[in-house]
């Protein structure tokens, strides 16, 4: 059986993924930006675009200067969509189809060996193949040809939508005429056979391999073949999307945490074949669940390392939901899990005995489950001026336990979390007496104003003043606190107590 | 117990990246706060003190100089706790330090320039207790803030070791002579180590003083201070966490504000006062003393000087056979010498005189500029060229009595080696102590800042450049050209708060100091003293060592400078007159150069491309107007097209009388003999001193007094009170009063402008010099002026193209000829020629170069590219194929055209085994095709920058013809005001500060140059081609008077042609 392999080329992709669903911008000129406000780009046009002066790269601000153009921002989500029903498009000719595609084009190769009683001729099957791209709404270029990177490649040199169909044989003759920028060349390659007045495929297929190779080395067998239509391909036919999901409707709404937990279990057990016949564990679950009333509850599970173990992964679900309750009877579920590496850790044969990490999985979600996600963990201080600025990072095993310990005595502070507002009189814009708990303190002796201030080139600008205070309340007790008053709010706290 | 505060500590933008206010701005907020003391103590260097001094003089404050010394033996200075994240690097402490005494500057300067000198490149450097016992003499010891030894000690090892360090700075500067510091920042750790401070103090029997580290002059400039952090520690704001500072307190307080602060201390803020008494010394004390030249024994520097000039004046009058300009000159010279005595500048004029003698025993060429000239000494010893008393020059305008200024000589010399072994005589001469570079102020300017800010800001590396690469160089700023418009040409949106604040901050440190550079040429001589005038450093250039003043600061504080300036022609008529010699047989003495008319026929044609201060479009467009037929219409000519008498306004009706278009007329018949030589127009400074002089009886110095208060913009009352006088004068003399207002008006529009006659005779006898080189022997200067690039107005391939259109045959690079220089080879008809040097290969390397020709006079020619390979290892593929591309190799055997070459070479630099060379067989051509005419100049633009075959535009002009686009000689043939078509090739872009936004090009040709006039609402449209376009065409009116062509374009479109790396030379 002779191979036969068609290729689809969309070109501009962003921009015709959605044109699909905008018909009524056909005709206009339009271009799509990508990138984060402010520093966002022209990354894809149209022709009409480009006739009007619009270049790739612009920045939004230069094509204010083109008033009639419309300006779409790129959505990664409709190209996802697109990419996926395409794929869907050329899978129904062929159960064999490899992706091909990079960040502004959709490009895939079908082979189409054996398919002639059902599809037809190849002439046929590739205008079955072009309207059925149409349908689809997008603007495909179609090359088929005996070898596979000569598909790709008439594709490439095609300019505009249509068929290119190149006798077995032939590959050579209709490569020939095509610039060699349709092939991927390295910027050295580039430069070597600009330098040498090398510009087409057919001037770089007539060059005698013996002298390339002496001249370029080994790298440029494969560039000439690939010239004369003649490089071989292992076809690696993109494999149906692996999803570890399974999803139930209920007969009647769950209440009970118990009775979910039986059915999550059932479903696990599948999920968990799915994957040990794929040799992965599971990284992660989220279980999605669709309540009474319309709304919804989501929670992922997430343990130190991928595993299979159905009792850890319940008990963990388990903890989170306990935790987190949904708010109404469950009518429907579906677990979703993420696959991951089954490698085992190595430990160091004199590293430091740690627990064993599922049971201190469990023993970290129940801590999380009572404290909060965001709230377990280590606590490391930023290199950063403002107070108390830290964040919670998980658990590590230090690399040394060099602990240093200074000695002397400390003074002792305990810190107010969160701080208390009090009221304030201010005389000489110090502080002379506050409430605070219902109890009114005098100013005896203050110390500072302590002043910080920061990150002022961004909006979360902040500015403190501290005080550090002695002061007598009025049933003659005594308290050292600190006290902040925050100059962007105009807010007065007390910070910490001292003993 | 006094009221006031002293601030003695203060930091300016000259701790580089250390501090965020210029001196200036730190002295005027002084001012305002009526202090009436401040110090300024950078980190290791004097650099901002000068123009501290003289800005604070001017506000009657005065002004304390110090500086901050980092010392190695104190530790390093205070770092956050190691349990703190922190990205702090390990610094030596730092001491302040205030001179007390001038002896007290002297060792501040001394002790700098030891442990500056001590590193072997440009860097920091630190003292050492060693630096620290030598030098410690009239100077007071301040322990510091959070940079200072104290708090580190404190830190380090508690009071004991703080003691401890206490002790040891009031062993090496004495108890009287410390001051245990205080700063309140309101920072808790600060106060902790302040009560540990006072508590030494007492313990100690120690004065306390309060400062407030000053940082930047006013609360707001922290930003700066932290973005100037981030770039010292190449981060940015969001990383540099604990780097930055934690508040915005160290900014110049006022008294009261220091007095609450230290309520509690009111002796620290009383001592700032008691402390600033104690400090006598100030900059205008410097006791800098005129450098000393060496003479042999019963001489006197006066005596020497005066044999000098008497040998001197026989030697250049003797020879002109004429006895009264002998007698005029030795009169002259006679008086000049009586006034450099009485002001004991003989010294200054001898060094001078040594290092001109130095350089002609030497072959190097070397030739004063500037007001020296107008000086018959100078003359005399051969220090400028040009006859002042031949030319009438008015010798005030150099020297005179009352300028209270050191005279100024600047020499020019040829750029590179041989100015170089200039400056390293003097090096030698004088001692490594002896002699320096002026510093050069590197500053934040528009792209730098940009660049430097966007960084600091976490703006992405693409987007800067993008940025930098679209602020405007232009040396005129329209309306448009601000930074701002540069961020939206660039794509940002400026309302974007953090965008906003980038562009804030690029304004806000525009002209902060960033780094110091070294001077072009400006050389501070002292004889071994130099170091207790001002602190030296090394240069980042070997071999060079720098003052921490620029040349404007040295001039403020009256040290003397010699310029020994680089000038590129001076290069280029060195080597011509080599070449003449050996290619010519016709030696050229360059004092006794012919006046040649076919030399001034062509100047008057404006045929100048290549000629010394003549080639610019502005001259080539006045030439034809000025005629130019003796040397001193020359010497009109080089002064005339400047800005200064474009503004004045003196320009047109120099250039109307010159044509005849208006009558010569002089404001008063007594100025006949002043103005006739500039036809009743005053061009020249000396004219403006001499028509004072005439007029209103001036002498000389007072005539120079009134060029100075007129030149400086600021004098008004020392002008008006000269006005007053030179009105008195007039009115003396008879004048009227119509007669006298337009003699003021035309010393006061002008004065500020003017040229020096003597400056623009020097350089019009270099501009002669090179006209005649290139009319006379254009070989030797093309080959001579291509050896020296880059300099001038043209880049190298209109030079070649030019020396084409004139006749010269120009070859192409070839490994079988070439040497490293272009050369002069001799046809067979007897004609010169020029063979393009390998240095003209884009890309290669010199050493690789001078191998293939050490091969080739060892081995001789290469016989294919293979054997060239094999002789020359150091060649790589890279270079071969430069070469083979640049058609180089075109003259190896074998070797067809440059694609065959190119093929040859691939194969040569890999090279196979035997098997598969046997396979192969010995293939006799390529399967390349030859390179189309287009690939061609393609690969001479990319590959040499020039083209020796035909202009670009040759190969277009059939097509161009069709579209009716004329050559820009056809041009000529055209009348005034018709609509035309021209093409060319962008070689020059110019926006020039005097021509309110019209924009200059020009094009050129296969016949020849042409200048097109953009206007500015032309620019706004289409800047992207007025700015980039390397091929245009332009439509507009001609203007073609008296002979001066331009089309003033109405529309220009960019000209699709190849994809050519012309490059233009664009004026900025």
């Amino acid at each position: 059986m002779t191979t036969r392999y068609a290729c689809v080329l969309v070109r501009e992709f962003p921009l015709q993924t959605l044109l699909r669903m905008r018909s009524e911008l056909q005709s206009r000129p339009v271009a799509v930006l990508q990138g984060e406000p402010p520093f966002e780009q022209v990354c894809s046009l149209n022709m009409t675009a480009r006739t009007l002066g619009i270049e790739p790269e612009m920045t939004k601000l230069e094509m204010e200067m083109f008033p009639t153009a419309v300006v779409l921002s790129r959505s990664l989500k409709e190209e996802a969509a697109a990419h996926a029903a395409l794929l869907e498009c050329a899978g129904s000719f062929s159960p064999r189809v490899e992706d091909q595609s990079n960040d502004s084009c959709f490009c895939c190769v079908i082979d189409i060996a054996g398919t002639e009683k059902l599809f037809g001729s190849p002439d046929a099957l590739g205008e079955s193949l072009l309207k059925q791209t149409r349908a689809l709404g997008v603007r495909a270029s179609i090359a088929i040809s005996s070898n596979f990177h000569a598909a790709i490649c008439l594709a490439r040199g095609h300019s505009g939508a249509g068929i290119r169909l190149v006798p077995s044989g032939m590959e050579s003759a209709a490569l020939a005429s095509l610039s060699l920028d349709v092939i991927d060349l390295s910027l050295e390659q580039a430069e070597t056979f600009s330098l040498w007045g090398i510009t087409t495929l057919g001037e770089l297929g007539n060059l005698q391999e013996t002298e390339l190779i002496a001249r370029i080395g080994q790298a440029c067998k494969e560039l000439r073949l690939l010239a004369r239509g003649e490089s071989p391909h292992l076809f690696t036919p993109i494999e149906p999307f692996f999803l570890l999901e399974e999803r139930m409707d209920l007969d009647s709404p769950v209440e009970l945490l118990d009775s979910l937990l039986f059915i999550v279990g059932v479903m696990l057990d599948q999920i968990i074949v799915r994957a040990q016949s794929r040799i992965v564990a599971l990284a992660s679950i989220t279980i999605h669940l669709d309540l009474e009333g319309g709304i919804s509850h989501s929670r992922t599970v997430r343990p130190a390392l991928p595993n299979t173990d159905r009792k850890l992964w319940l008990k963990l679900i388990h903890l989170d939901l306990q935790a987190h309750p949904p708010q109404a009877a469950i009518q429907a579920l579906s677990v979703r899990a993420q696959p991951g590496s089954t490698s085992k850790v190595q430990l160091g044969l004199f590293s430091p005995q740690v627990p064993e990490p599922m049971r201190l999985d469990v023993t970290l979600a129940r801590i999380r489950a009572i404290v909060g996600e965001n709230c377990a963990g280590q606590a490391v201080l930023k290199d950063a001026h403002r107070q108390d600025s830290f964040r919670i990072e998980p658990f590590v095993v230090p690399a040394s336990a060099t602990m240093q310990q200074t000695g002397g005595q400390r003074l002792a502070v305990r810190m107010m979390r969160p701080p208390e507002t009090v009221m304030v009189t201010v005389r000489d814009r110090q502080p002379k007496s506050f409430v605070f708990r219902e109890k009114r303190y005098t100013v005896e002796r203050a110390y500072g104003p302590w002043s910080s201030a920061g990150d002022w080139w961004k909006p979360g600008l902040w500015s403190l003043e501290q005080w550090d205070l002695v002061a007598r309340g009025h049933d003659h007790s005594w308290l050292c606190c600190c006290l902040t008053r925050d100059l962007m709010l105009e807010q007065w706290q007390i910070e910490a107590l001292y003993d | 117990m006094t009221d006031e505060y002293i601030e003695l500590h203060a930091a300016s933008a000259f701790s580089f990246l250390e501090g965020a206010s210029l001196p200036e701005d730190l002295i005027q907020r002084a001012a305002t706060l009526n202090m009436p003391a401040m110090a300024l103590l950078d980190r290791n260097g004097v650099y901002g003190s000068a123009r501290f001094h003289t800005l604070a003089h001017k506000y009657g404050v005065r002004a304390h100089v110090g500086a901050e010394i980092a010392v190695s033996s104190l530790g390093n200075r205070l770092m956050p706790p190691a349990w703190l994240p922190h990205q702090h690097t390990p610094e030596p402490a730092r001491i302040p330090l205030l001179c007390a005494s001038r002896a007290g500057y002297q060792n501040l300067c001394q002790m700098i320039t030891r442990f500056k000198m001590r590193e072997t490149t440009k860097c920091e450097g630190a003292a050492t207790f060693e630096d620290l016992e030598n030098f410690s003499g009239g100077l007071i010891c301040l322990t510091g803030g959070e940079e200072g030894p104290l708090a580190s000690a404190l830190v380090r090892g508690g009071e004991s070791e703080a003691i401890e360090v206490t002790e040891k700075l009031v062993r090496l500067f004495g108890p009287k002579n410390v001051y245990v510091e205080l700063q309140r920042h309101g920072e808790r750790e600060e106060e902790w180590r302040n009560q540990a401070a006072i508590r030494i103090a007492q313990r100690l029997g120690l004065p306390v003083v309060a400062t407030n580290g000053v940082r930047y002059a006013n609360a707001y400039d922290r930003e700066i201070l932290d973005v100037f952090t981030s770039i010292r520690h190449h981060t940015d704001l969001e990383h540099a966490g604990r780097l930055l500072t934690v508040n915005q307190q160290r900014y110049l307080r006022n008294a009261q504000e220091m007095k609450d602060r230290f309520s509690d201390l009111p002796l620290a803020i009383a001592n700032t006062a008691a402390l600033s008494q104690r400090l006598e010394f100030e900059l205008n004390d410097l006791g800098y003393e005129f450098p000393r030249y060496p003479v042999p024994q019963g001489d006197t520097m006066d005596s020497f000087l005066r044999k000098r000039s008497a040998e001197g004046v026989l030697k250049r009058y003797g020879s002109k056979q004429n006895h009264g300009l002998l007698e005029k000159a030795q009169k002259q010279v006679e008086r000049e010498l009586a006034l450099i005595e009485k002001l004991g500048f003989a010294g200054y004029f001898l060094i001078v005189w040594d290092l001109v003698d130095y350089c002609k025993r030497n072959d190097i060429l070397v030739q004063g500029r500037g007001s020296a000239a107008n000086s018959a000494v100078c003359y005399a010893l051969e220090i400028t060229a040009v006859d002042p008393i031949g030319m009438e020059l008015l010798f005030e305008r150099f020297l005179s009595e009352s300028r209270g200024e050191w005279p100024d000589i600047d020499l020019d010399l040829p750029s590179g080696d041989k100015r170089e072994q200039a400056i390293q005589y003097i090096y030698q001469r004088y001692g490594e102590l002896g002699a320096a570079i002026t510093a050069n102020v590197i500053t934040y300017r528009g792209k730098s800042a940009a660049r430097e800010v966007g960084k600091a800001m976490s703006f992405d590396p693409e987007t800067l450049s993008r940025l930098s690469s679209l602020v405007s160089q232009w040396e005129w700023k329209g309306k448009t050209d601000t930074l701002e418009n540069s961020f939206l040409h660039a794509g940002f949106d400026v309302e974007h708060a953090h965008i906003h604040k980038f562009l804030e901050l690029c304004m806000r440190i525009q002209d902060l100091p960033r780094h110091l550079g070294q001077h072009s040429g400006g050389m501070v001589i002292c004889q071994g003293q130099l170091d207790r005038v001002v602190p030296l450093e090394r240069s980042s250039m070997p071999g060079r060592t720098v003052v921490q003043w620029d040349k404007e600061d040295c001039a403020d504080l009256g040290i003397i400078k010699v310029d020994l300036l680089g000038l590129g022609m001076m290069s280029v008529i060195q080597d011509s007159l080599v070449l003449v010699a050996q290619h010519y047989g016709e030696p050229v003495d360059l004092a006794q150069l012919p006046q040649d008319p076919v030399v001034y026929e062509t100047l008057q044609r404006a045929d100048t491309v290549g000629m010394f201060q003549v080639e610019s479009r502005a001259q080539m467009a006045s030439l034809p107007r000025n005629h130019p037929e003796i040397f001193y219409d020359l010497v009109v000519q080089v002064a005339i097209i400047r800005p200064g008498p474009i503004v004045g306004k003196m320009m047109h009706p120099y250039m109307r009388r010159r044509q005849k278009k208006e009558a010569v007329t002089y404001p008063h018949p007594s100025l006949i003999p002043v103005l006739k030589r500039t036809l009743g127009v005053p061009l020249f400074q000396e004219q403006l001193l001499r028509m004072a002089m005439t007029v209103a009886d001036f002498s000389g110095s007072e005539a120079e007094e009134l060029r100075r208060a007129v030149g400086m913009r600021r004098s008004w009352q020392r002008m008006e009170q000269l006005e007053v006088k030179l009105r008195s004068g007039m009115t003396k003399n008879g004048l009227d009063a119509a007669t006298q207002d337009n003699i003021i008006q035309n010393i006061t529009s002008f004065a500020l402008y003017g040229f020096p006659e003597s400056h623009a005779a020097s350089f019009a006898l270099i501009a002669y010099a090179s006209a005649y080189f290139k009319v006379r022997y254009l070989a030797a200067f093309t080959c001579a002026i291509l050896n020296n690039q880059p300099m001038g107005f043209y880049m190298p391939a209109v030079l070649v193209k030019d020396a084409q259109r004139h006749g010269l045959r120009i070859h192409p690079i070839d490994v079988q000829v070439s040497q490293w220089p272009c050369t002069i080879e001799h046809e067979s008809n007897g004609e010169r020629s020029m063979r393009m040097g390998l240095m003209y290969a884009k890309g290669l390397r010199q050493d690789i170069g001078e191998a293939i020709i050490s091969s080739r006079s060892q081995s001789g020619l290469f016989h294919s590219a293979e054997d060239l390979t094999r002789r020359v290892p150091l060649l790589q593929r890279k270079e071969l194929t430069l070469l083979a591309r640049i058609g180089a190799l075109n003259s190896l055997n074998g070797i067809h055209h440059r694609r065959d070459a190119v093929w040859q070479v691939e194969e040569a630099v890999r090279p196979v085994g035997p098997l598969l060379k046997q396979q192969r067989g010995h293939q006799v051509s390529s399967p390349l095709r030859q390179m189309s005419t287009e690939e061609r100049l393609s690969a001479d633009y990319s590959g040499t920058g020039l083209t020796v075959g035909r202009h670009p535009l040759h190969y277009r002009r059939l097509e161009l013809q069709a579209m009716k686009v004329l050559t820009s000689s056809e041009l000529r043939n055209y009348k005034h005001g018709e609509y035309v078509r021209a093409a060319g090739c962008v070689i020059a872009r110019q926006r020039p500060g005097t021509a309110k936004g019209f924009i200059f090009l020009s094009m050129e040709d296969e016949t020849g140059i042409a200048n097109v006039i953009i206007t500015p609402d032309l620019y706004e449209r289409e800047r992207v081609v007025v700015s980039r376009s390397k091929f245009v065409l332009v439509e507009g009116a001609l203007q073609n008077q008296d002979g001066v062509i331009h089309v003033k374009a109405a529309r220009i479109k960019p000209l699709a042609f190849h994809n050519l790396e012309v490059r233009s030379h664009d004026f900025h």
